[in-house]
């Protein structure tokens, strides 16, 4: 036997029959297949409710048309006002997460201590939905659009600083260090050497987040934050649904205009 | 069982097993190999060297199929494969300089890889080899010495034996001929001059042609059989190794920077 067959030999009797690897799959499995059963179970799953809700929407449908056109400068106006909002709040959110993820990054924090706090910070305002934010702050600053910014500033701070650090963390530092033995202070280092490497990522991702963001506040008008979800949110209430299938038109139109526009920026810019 | 395997596939043949005749290949205007013609006979082990830029892993890159040149011919046993994609090119394996093992595959997995070429699409997507394959796998890994860690996630292993693994998995290919693109470029001295052994053996014994580039000479005067030298996209060098002196050295990568 060569030494090459004896270790087949041993491969395969190591794959035979009920092994360690092949209980652990079987269990893993069988767990991944309990936890779906059960979640399939909690949110109520009835397909005998969606066979007779769906005629309602087909007949919605047909009750919207001729759609509601004389209005569609009022849709506008405020799809308009949902765009400034997105733009505005990520503006100010890219702002703060600059300097927020310097000090959330493990590699180049200039206060190591304020690492774990910063990041946990950053988690609280990821983890609380821009939606969430929105209702605190009609409550705080009253009803309109200023309430949505500063729901959509928060959470978006969060998610970007988080994604910020994230990437400056997997950044090779080689440039950095050149340029710190130079003698260059800290600062000065991360604005010559790792800004013009992260820009692009930075740029990138505020894109994501501003075309994110006017798509998720579309829905802030539904809590007073202002916008076109206000109007949308009136439609649905009222059962008018050339209007509501208007705005929802428009909403598309814009949204899909947007994303070319931003992935044509970004070709431009990364 | 390797060996034998190998041979039989190898037949007996009178022409040179890679013939590549007057190869051209630019890039958005810019040359990078010229009319270059070079042949390598079975059971040769032939060093391609040259500065940085010469157009060495171009011609190996169109060798490979890889790229496709822009003119000339490429034939292996006498037959054309200039065009030839897919299958017919399990003929000829890649060693590359950064080894492009699977890192999360285990060292017999990327061995494996070898044999992909040989069988159906379902067995390749699906990992379930027969047992002939595994058993060449693992006769391949024997034989670059790394049979003990068959069972080792190819990132664990160093340097050194990742390239063996990677000519492992050439081997069990069962090539006619092995193209190695600076194989010992991110080696140590010690590793690298193992790996280079090893080529050397797999050539003198396998039946199998090798071409490798090297950017250290003594390398290629120490293991390989002939050397060619590259300089600015074309040939200027075609010497047994026991010809090549520093006359040769000097004009290889002297004038270059003159």
């Amino acid at each position: 036997m060569t030494p090459a067959q004896q270790k087949l030999a041993e491969l395969e009797a190591a794959e035979r029959g009920l092994t360690a690897r092949r209980v652990r799959f079987w269990l893993s499995t069988l767990a991944v297949i309990a936890f779906f059963l059960l979640a399939g179970h909690l949110v109520q799953i009835d397909l005998g409710k969606l066979a007779t809700g769906l005629p309602k929407i087909w007949h919605w449908v047909r009750q919207a048309w001729p759609p509601a056109i004389d209005e569609v400068p009022l849709f506008l106006r405020r799809t308009a006002e949902t765009v400034a909002m997105a733009a505005i709040g990520t503006a100010i959110a890219t702002a703060l997460a600059i300097p927020m993820a310097i000090v959330a990054s493990r590699n180049i924090t200039p206060a190591p201590s304020l690492y774990y706090p910063a990041r946990w910070f950053l988690n609280a305002l990821r983890g609380i939905d821009s939606f969430i934010f929105a209702l605190l702050f009609v409550a705080a600053v009253g009803l309109g659009p200023f309430a949505g910014v500063l729901g959509i500033a928060l959470h978006t701070w969060g998610s970007c600083a988080k994604l910020f650090a994230d990437h400056i963390e997997n950044t090779h530092l080689g440039a950095f260090d050149a340029v710190r033995t130079t003698g260059a202070a800290r600062l000065t280092a991360i604005a010559y050497a790792l800004l013009p490497d992260i820009l692009p990522v930075l740029l990138s991702t505020t894109l994501f987040w501003w075309e994110f963001n006017v798509r998720a506040s579309t829905v802030l008008g539904v809590v007073g934050a202002g916008g076109i979800g206000q109007e949308l949110k009136n439609s649905m209430d009222l059962l008018d649904f050339p209007r509501l299938f208007t705005i929802i038109a428009v909403i598309l139109i814009v949204v899909t205009a947007l994303d070319q526009l931003s992935g044509w920026l970004r070709r431009r810019l990364v | 069982m390797l060996r034998a395997s190998l041979q039989k596939s190898a037949g007996q043949s009178a022409c040179p097993r890679l013939v590549v005749s007057e190869l051209t290949k630019s890039f958005k205007g810019h040359v990078a190999i010229t009319d270059i013609s070079l042949s390598v006979n079975e059971h040769e082990f032939v060093a391609v060297l040259g500065p940085s830029g010469a157009g060495k892993t171009t011609l190996f890159r169109c060798i490979a199929g890889l790229l496709k040149p822009d003119r000339g011919a490429l034939h292996l046993d006498g037959a054309d494969i200039t065009r030839q994609i897919g299958r017919n090119r399990r003929r000829i394996a890649f060693v590359f300089q950064q080894f492009n093992l699977v890192s999360r595959l285990t060292a017999l997995e990327n061995v494996l890889a070898g044999r992909l070429g040989h069988i159906s699409m379902w067995r390749g997507c699906l990992r379930r080899f027969e047992r002939s394959d595994r058993l060449l796998a693992l006769e391949s890994l024997d034989r670059v010495g790394l049979l003990a860690s068959a069972m080792q996630r190819a990132d664990t292993l160093s340097g050194g034996q990742q390239q063996r693994v990677a000519i492992a998995r050439a081997l069990a290919q069962q090539p006619r001929l092995i193209v190695a693109d600076e194989p010992v470029a991110s080696l140590d001295p010690n590793s690298a001059g193992s790996v280079m052994a090893l080529l050397q053996q797999i050539a003198r014994s396998e039946g199998v042609a090798i071409i490798c580039s090297l950017h250290q000479p003594h390398f290629a005067q120490s293991y390989a059989d002939r050397i060619f030298g590259l300089s600015r996209g074309r040939v200027v060098l075609d010497v047994s190794t026991a010809a090549f002196d520093q006359t040769a050295y000097e004009q290889l990568y002297q004038t270059y920077n003159g």
